[in-house]
């Protein structure tokens, strides 16, 4: 959209006060009704040059993810470089959807170019996409990762979120017209028997607190069962994004160097708590698929394939 | 059966290292995994071993941690080589990877494989601390422990004595001396002055940095965590700065006979090497150099324990013989690479190849002649490089391989170039290895 303002911010904004305003703004809303929310996305995209890699974070995350620890950034990490910008966009006054409340549905990393520890990176991150759902109301969050001296986009991702409830008025149900389910995002049919387990993650209760640490990402929802409990959830819930980043780091390096990395987030990971994981490789792709040993549900879905 | 009747050589086709970092620096955050695998990387886009097979790769640290029981093979998981390339772990002390090399190059040689890794790694400042052996053998009890009175009794035997770390040294287990107590010992006895050793030392500093700047290292080193050169190499050292230095080994053996000082020992390191080995043919259909070859290797020990030999004495033992083995004197070496873990050690062993008392009646071989120093660690060494331990011998074949091509290149019909590597090592041991140039 050509209508979106570039807007520069000085350095990346630091998520914990991102949450602290938002859940200072929800409150706000609890007491005093705003007027009918107006079903727009702010037309503003934010950027931030001179982002340069913390390579004691780096090495941090290397180990807590099971990343080769070479100087070549994974790509959950460079989600988790721009993850910022994009939820700055997420906490503006004029966002219409309350960001604490939004779950992270679906995402997509398109990885054009290896990125280097050395590299000095511009961030570009605004919101598209806005549309109704049969739950509520979803929305994309678009993140660009570049080095400063080019054009190109070495990076892009895309993090789909709903905010459940009644969907903003104005907007377009997307849905096939037959409503027939899309194909999960393994390629496998959602009715399918589950695959053979090839790993098994038995994720301790600090396992959001130790993404959290590498990740910056401290959304009380995944620090403990209390903070937990105060947004809905019966215990904490485990980082979307360490699922799908343990996941792609379990493909490892049989991916090449430009890749499409999928995920669909069915059904949180309650902590602590065991994952059965398969890998299945299929033509120079690799699917994964992470389920609740007991109860069988699917908990995410994705796949790591050459980039087109 | 000699390696020189063998049937084929194993060819040193290339190398690559990632700069060593001081103890607690650049690579302070870094596990030998990470050091391994980066240097590993490095290697396979240098030479473009994406998704393919080797016959077999070997590596090693000696600080190793027990969970680090399968590195290597966990390092080519996390590469780009194809994920059916076996591997294995050694350790020979400071000889790890020469020995990683020979065992590559003895498998090519023999038939077995036609191209292989060998690799060695070590961190000073990620070092496995273990706990204490009673804290440990409660801890197996109480894992085993069925009712919870005795849980609870085995709990309270913990003293807090007990939880005190303990972190690996470099002490020799039946002596109880360092390594740099041992060698000012071997220091005194061949009678090895303060100003030899600082020479040494700053020779190492200025060829190592002469080599950088002559772009040796260009092809063999791959940067890592911002570090595009050896942590430790100081360019703008001198003789009068060395001087400055107080001993730090010997202290305790009289009145100003110490003369081993931080200058001339080597500094605690991190950091990784691999060499990437073949046969010709093997080379040739990857379009891939050939720098040299794996001619012979011979491994030896001294015994330190009862004082009949210096610690750090193997090399003088390992050269000589392998030397006889090939009907070689050192004048046949146009390169020699002797590992610097102490200025001194150079000396000591040097001197001890060149003394016809010592060599007859110790090693029982004629003495192998004066050492051209214009031969001697002419890229510099583990005192300007750093040592970290199990990557030193990768690192020496590396730089050698490269060496001997250049100068091969440089007077293609004046005959074989050769090379010659002695590394000493913990245990009273020590590897040396001659390199062809091809």
């Amino acid at each position: 959209m050509s209508t979106r303002r570039e807007q520069i911010l000085p350095e990346v904004p630091s998520l914990t006060s991102l949450y602290g305003q938002a859940v200072a703004r929800s409150a706000r809303l609890m007491v005093r009704r705003p007027g009918p929310i107006v079903a727009r996305l702010p037309e503003i995209s934010y950027r931030v040059d001179d982002v340069r890699v913390d390579r004691a974070q780096l090495a941090a995350y290397q180990h807590l993810l099971g990343e080769a620890g070479t100087d070549t950034l994974p790509a959950g990490y460079v989600h988790v470089l721009g993850f910022p910008v994009a939820v700055a966009v997420m906490a503006r006054e004029d966002f219409p959807l309350p960001l604490m409340g939004m779950v992270h549905v679906a995402n997509q990393v398109q990885q054009r170019h290896p990125v280097h520890a050395d590299d000095v990176l511009t961030v570009r991150a605004w919101a598209q996409n806005l549309r109704a759902h049969r739950s509520g109301t979803q929305v994309d969050l678009v993140t660009e990762v570049g080095q400063a001296d080019g054009l190109d986009v070495l990076w892009r991702g895309v993090s789909s979120y709903l905010a459940k409830g009644k969907p903003l008025k104005g907007l377009a149900l997307v849905e096939s017209a037959d409503g027939a389910r899309p194909a999960r995002a393994d390629g496998r049919d959602a009715d399918a028997p589950l695959p053979a387990v090839t790993a098994s993650w038995r994720l301790g209760a600090s396992t959001g607190r130790r993404y959290a640490d590498v990740s910056g990402d401290r959304n009380p929802i995944h620090l403990s069962g209390l903070s937990a409990k105060l947004f809905g959830f019966k215990r904490a819930i485990a980082h979307g994004m360490y699922t799908a980043s343990r996941a792609l780091a379990t493909v490892g390096p049989a991916r090449p160097d430009a890749f499409v990395w999928d995920v669909e987030f069915l059904k949180p990971v309650l902590l602590p708590g065991q994952v059965a994981i398969n890998l299945t490789p299929a033509e120079g792709a690799t699917s994964y698929l992470g389920w609740d040993p007991r109860s069988q549900a699917v908990h995410f879905a994705g796949s790591v394939r050459p980039l087109p | 059966m000699p390696s020189n009747s063998s049937p084929r050589r194993a060819a040193v086709i290339g190398s690559n290292r990632i700069p060593f970092g001081k103890a607690g620096g650049a690579y302070a955050n870094a596990t030998n995994l990470d050091m391994l695998g980066a240097a590993l990387s490095g290697l396979v886009a240098r030479f473009q071993l994406q998704g393919e097979r080797m016959g077999d790769v070997a590596g090693g640290a000696v600080l190793k941690h027990s969970r680090d029981f399968n590195m290597t093979r966990e390092a080519v998981l996390g590469s780009a080589l194809s994920p059916q390339t076996p591997a294995f772990d050694v350790q020979r002390a400071c000889g790890t990877s020469l020995e990683t090399v020979t065992a590559i190059a003895n498998k090519i040689a023999l038939g077995q494989i036609d191209s292989g890794i060998a690799a060695g790694v070590d961190s000073t400042s990620d070092a496995p601390i273990v706990v204490s052996d009673r804290l440990r053998r409660t801890l197996i009890k109480l894992s085993r422990a069925k009712t919870l009175p005795d849980r609870l009794k085995l709990v309270a035997s913990i003293r807090p004595g007990d939880l005190a770390p303990v972190a690996p040294d470099v002490a020799e287990p039946r002596t109880g001396l360092s390594m740099g107590e041992h060698q000012a010992l071997t220091t005194l006895k061949w009678k090895i002055t303060r100003e030899a050793q600082d020479e040494i030392a700053l020779a190492s500093h200025k060829n190592l940095a002469q080599a950088y700047d002559d772009g040796l290292f260009d092809d063999l080193i791959t940067p890592y965590r911002g570090l595009v050169r050896d942590e430790s190499l100081r360019s703008d050292t001198s003789a009068e700065k060395l001087a400055k230095l107080k001993p730090v080994f010997g202290r305790g053996l009289g009145e100003g006979v110490a003369t081993m000082t931080a200058g001339n020992s080597t500094p605690l390191s991190d950091g990784a090497a691999t060499v990437l080995l073949g046969t010709d043919e093997w080379a040739a259909e990857r379009g891939l150099p050939v720098l040299a070859h794996m001619v012979d290797a011979e491994a030896a020990a001294v015994d330190f324990v009862r004082g009949e030999e210096g610690l750090l004495m193997g090399g003088a033992y390992a050269v000589p013989r392998l030397l006889h083995r090939n009907k070689l004197v050192l004048a046949d070496f146009d390169f020699i690479e002797i590992h610097e873990a102490f200025a001194s050690t150079v000396l000591t062993t040097t001197a001890a190849w060149a003394d016809e008392k010592f060599m007859v009646s110790k090693v029982g071989l004629p003495p192998l002649g004066k050492l051209n120093p214009a031969a001697l660690n002419v890229a510099g060494s583990s005192l300007a490089a750093g040592h970290p331990f199990g990557a030193t011998g990768a690192r020496i074949v590396g730089t050698l391989a490269s060496l001997l091509s250049r100068a091969k290149q440089s007077r293609p019909d004046g005959g074989p170039v050769r090379g010659l590597i002695s590394v000493c090592a913990a245990g009273g041991q020590a590897v040396a290895m001659i390199l062809e140039a091809a």
